[in-house]
């Protein structure tokens, strides 16, 4: 379009008449059609986050007060769960980042035959629940898994040295495996950007690869990496399904904690507290996420 | 570099997905195989209960997806008419499902249907209702990602041409956006079938979705029947994934 | 048709604005009935903002659009029954070649034979009728641009609007489509023509009138002939062809130009006031004659046909266009030049076109 003013062309003036008359008369159309769905969303979504702060404020016991939150944040529950829930989600975000990092780093430069064909296994990957790899994992180190099975079978001993997969490190190792792909896929659109005659050049200069990767190609991915990291991490800090199925009765996670309060122990106040502080701290880091990942695509 | 890659991705992705798959053939696996082939486990996995809890997610999912397309769609095109700001707030209010944790949507919409004026407690809907909810944001996004790259000009040009909004909006702007929307109903279904944590707080005993069955199964111990119903699952999905990207090919092909 | 246009276009002091910034500044214009009317201009000159003004997709701060004589200022742009072209053709592109060209009859409810005889008539006219079961990216850009008349014609608009639609052609191309553009509106006298360019030769090969626009005004407004033989302004002057500017000084009957006394019509020009002397290359002879300008050869260019000779005057540099010289003189020779002295005219003095 050439219709574009040129700055500084004219001074700006006639500012009582800049919105042109029609605007007014015609702004209340726009806000009609957003209506109906704002009206869904906030049946059935925001009213009932609405009576879940509500009953939080609400004991069992009547009337309208913090007890359960003093009740919940005193208790041991939930420090512990609080506590395993950030450090896994935190742990996992970083493990997520820097495997993430070296896949997507292979897959963009070394060139090999099956490349797209690995963008596309990584799309299908993100397409199931996540549940599945900790059902894997169940297969491979548990107790009469696959790899206690091969070692029993070698050295005859009763029983095999892998049993982690009931603590938080079994947890962490199934969040890796489910969450890379999230920190591959902005990376490897932020790669195809990266414009290889560069890398090239500083290879033909005789930069190593390290020196390349430290000085062009990180760079250029840093800003990938934090959003993709930040989606994990609030992704890992909602987790469900993959703490639940390791069966781990010693892994308590926020998610897991307001799920055993409501339904296993009907505490509904209590479940709605920890609900509020688990919706408060992922709000805020989703708030995060989308300001960085608008940074990193301007 | 190749063997590194090797290393580090076969067996953390490509694995878990091979072992369920083996598992689901097997008896026993003590081993560095599995043992006892059978397939009995998916003689069961596709008979009483674990068909019904096939059709029942396929319904659930189905369901979702559309409701949550057509508000999602609804939405962002109602938010491209809309003002800088204006739109900024709405289109933060349809993210927002995305950032609270899905058992905390299952609690919140406990909460609030299972009391009167609307009882849906122990009915399929609160499980619908719930999936919708989770999945309308992924349809608002994809949606609202489409809507900003599509070219104004093909709507301009439609109106000049004497066509009213509402007949551009069905004859030039839903048609482009076509590709899109099959590929955000793909994600929303993909997303519905695996839905676990909302689903654990909300679902009636008569309306158990695949996930909820394969946790039921592994709980119990009867893990190889639970990885036949997981591949199940993965066969559906990947089956409606790939009639949704046939549609979405053919749409962008036109 | 639902809207008969006939009558025009009229701008009636036509302002638009965006955030302040004002594109369009107070536009009067009036497009004949039938005729055929260039905007003309850089970019950034307003020439499309009053084009959109025209369609419906900007909505003037003030003043009024006339179409006919019907008032369309508040109107949504699929009630104004106008025929538009886009420099990037918006084709469907998901939908065939016939298609796309019934698209405006269909919108309209025309009954469905006679959606079929229009739309073949309008791709005969265009000469796609060959293409009618093509996809748009079937097409060359030529052809999606024959389609995108095509679709607006189809429509029988009484006023036909066309923004810059030959600039994504090549050159070749574009010289062909000019002359078909011209066969065209020959085939459709009553169509009324709004033509947005930034290119002097299409302005001046298919216009009746041109209306030249630089910095959200109209600078001038004129048929070709007029505009190039007697611009009103030195910017004018510049725009449309090529154009010797001169600071000059209004003598008694003529100008100097420093010392050197030229021999032009000064018209209403007083005495003693600076102004703008402009001759076009063309009409600057080599050698003796009248309003005769000594100085050095800078810069020869031969142009196949022609030469062009840059010559420096007491400090402004000439240019002039001469017949091929079968022996051209050397850079930093003396060289002599004259122009008639009814070939010149004396534009009031103004900020001069280069310092845009």
């Amino acid at each position: 379009m050439t219709g574009e003013p040129a700055p500084g062309a004219v001074a700006p003036r006639r500012s009582e008449d800049r919105q042109p008359g029609g605007r007014a008369r015609g702004a209340w159309r726009p806000c009609l059609w957003a209506l109906p769905p704002v009206a869904l969303l906030a049946l059935f979504f925001l009213h009932p986050l609405a009576l879940v702060v509500q009953q939080s404020f609400r004991p069992d016991t009547g009337g309208t007060s913090l007890r359960p939150y003093a009740d919940v944040l005193a208790s041991t529950a939930f420090r512990e769960a609080l506590w395993t829930t950030v450090w896994l989600a935190l742990a996992a975000t970083a493990g997520c980042l820097v495997l993430g990092f070296l896949l997507a780093l292979v897959i963009a430069f070394v060139p090999f035959p099956g490349a797209r064909a690995v963008a596309r296994f990584v799309d299908v990957f993100l397409s199931f629940p996540s549940f599945l790899v900790t059902l894997a994992l169940l297969f491979v180190y548990g107790s009469v898994g696959m790899a206690n099975g091969a070692w029993t079978g070698v050295t005859g001993a009763a029983e095999g040295p892998f049993r982690f997969l009931t603590t938080p490190w079994g947890v962490l190792l199934a969040e890796i495996t489910y969450f890379t792909p999230f920190v591959m896929r902005p990376l490897l659109a932020a790669f195809s950007q990266l414009d290889t005659a560069q890398i090239e050049a500083a290879g033909s200069l005789g930069a190593r690869a390290p020196r390349i990767v430290r000085r062009i190609v990180l760079p250029e991915a840093l800003p990938a990496l934090a959003a993709g990291g930040s989606l994990v991490l609030v992704l890992c800090l909602n987790e469900f399904g993959i703490v639940l199925f390791t069966g781990a009765k010693g892994v308590t996670t926020l998610p897991t904690l307001v799920y055993g309060k409501a339904i296993l122990e009907s505490d509904y106040p209590g479940a709605c507290v920890v609900a509020v502080v688990n919706v408060l701290i992922s709000v805020g880091l989703y708030g995060l996420y989308r300001v960085v990942s608008r940074r990193a695509r301007a | 570099m190749w063997a590194l890659f090797l290393l580090l991705f076969l067996p953390l992705f490509a694995l878990p997905l091979l072992v369920v798959l083996g598992a689901s053939f097997a008896t026993n696996w003590s081993g560095v195989l599995p043992s006892g082939p059978t397939t009995a486990h998916y003689a069961a996995a596709t008979r009483g209960e674990a068909l019904q809890a096939l059709t029942t997610s396929l319904v659930t999912a189905v369901a979702a997806s559309l409701l949550a397309l057509t508000a999602g769609t609804w939405a962002a095109l109602a938010a491209a008419e809309l003002g800088k700001r204006r739109r900024k707030a709405l289109d933060a209010l349809f993210v927002l499902p995305l950032a609270v944790p899905s058992v905390v949507v299952g609690l919140a919409t406990l909460v609030a249907f299972s009391q009167p004026p609307m009882l849906l407690n122990g009915t399929r809907w609160i499980v619908i209702v719930a999936h919708t909810v989770l999945v309308t944001a992924f349809a608002h996004q994809s949606v609202s990602a489409a809507l900003t790259r599509l070219d104004p000009g093909y709507a301009q040009a439609a109106a000049s041409l004497g066509a009213s909004p509402a007949y551009v909006l069905w004859r030039v702007r839903l048609p482009l956006l076509l590709p899109s929307l099959t590929a955000a109903a793909g994600l929303c279904f993909a997303l519905s079938m695996g839905e676990l944590s909302a689903t654990m707080m909300l679902y009636p005993p008569d309306w158990t979705p695949l996930p909820v069955l394969i946790y039921a199964a592994t709980d119990r111990g009867a893990l190889f029947t639970g990885s036949a119903v997981a591949v199940v699952l993965m066969t559906a999905t990947l089956l409606v994934l790939l009639a949704v990207s046939r549609i979405r090919t053919r749409a962008s092909y036109r | 048709m639902a809207h008969p246009t006939t009558g025009g276009i009229r701008f009636d002091h036509v302002t638009v604005a965006y955030d302040g910034n004002v594109v369009l500044d107070a536009l009067d214009l009036t497009v004949a009935p039938g005729e055929v009317m260039a905007l003309l201009g850089p970019s950034g000159s307003g020439k499309t903002t009053a084009l959109r003004a025209v369609a419906g997709f900007v909505r003037p701060a003030s003043g009024r659009v006339f179409l006919g004589d019907r008032d369309v200022t508040g109107l949504p742009p699929h009630r104004r029954g106008i025929g538009m072209v886009v420099q990037q053709y918006a084709l469907f592109p998901h939908m065939r070649v016939e298609e796309n060209v019934a698209f405006g009859l269909r919108a309209r409810r025309v009954p469905r034979a006679e959606v079929r005889t229009r739309v073949a008539e309008a791709l005969e006219m265009t000469g796609m009728g060959a293409y009618a079961r093509r996809h748009p990216r079937e097409l060359s850009g030529g052809q999606q641009q024959r389609v995108a008349i095509a679709r607006a014609l189809a429509i029988r608009p009484g006023v036909l609007l066309l923004d810059e639609p030959l600039s994504a052609l090549d050159a070749r191309l574009r010289s062909g489509m000019l002359a078909e553009l011209a066969r065209l509106h020959r085939e459709l006298p009553d169509v009324t023509i709004l033509y947005v360019t930034h290119d002097q030769v299409e302005a001046l090969t298919l216009a009746d009138r041109i209306a030249v626009m630089d910095k959200a005004r109209l600078r001038a407004c004129g048929t070709p002939r007029e505009l190039y033989r007697a611009p009103a302004n030195a910017f004018t002057a510049s725009f449309v062809g090529n154009a010797n500017l001169l600071p000059v000084t209004v003598g008694r009957d003529g100008a100097l130009l420093g010392e050197t006394e030229l021999k032009v019509d000064t018209g209403s020009a007083v005495p003693g006031a600076s102004a703008t002397l402009c001759v076009r290359p063309h009409l600057v002879g080599l050698g003796d004659g009248p309003n005769r300008l000594t100085g050095t050869l800078a810069e020869l260019q031969w142009r196949g046909a022609t030469h062009r000779l840059y010559v420096d005057v007491a400090g402004h540099r000439v240019m002039a266009d001469v017949r091929e010289l079968k022996a051209p003189p050397g850079h930093g020779e003396p060289v002599s030049l004259h122009f008639a002295p009814g070939d010149a005219v004396l534009l009031p003095a103004e900020v001069s076109a280069d310092d845009r």
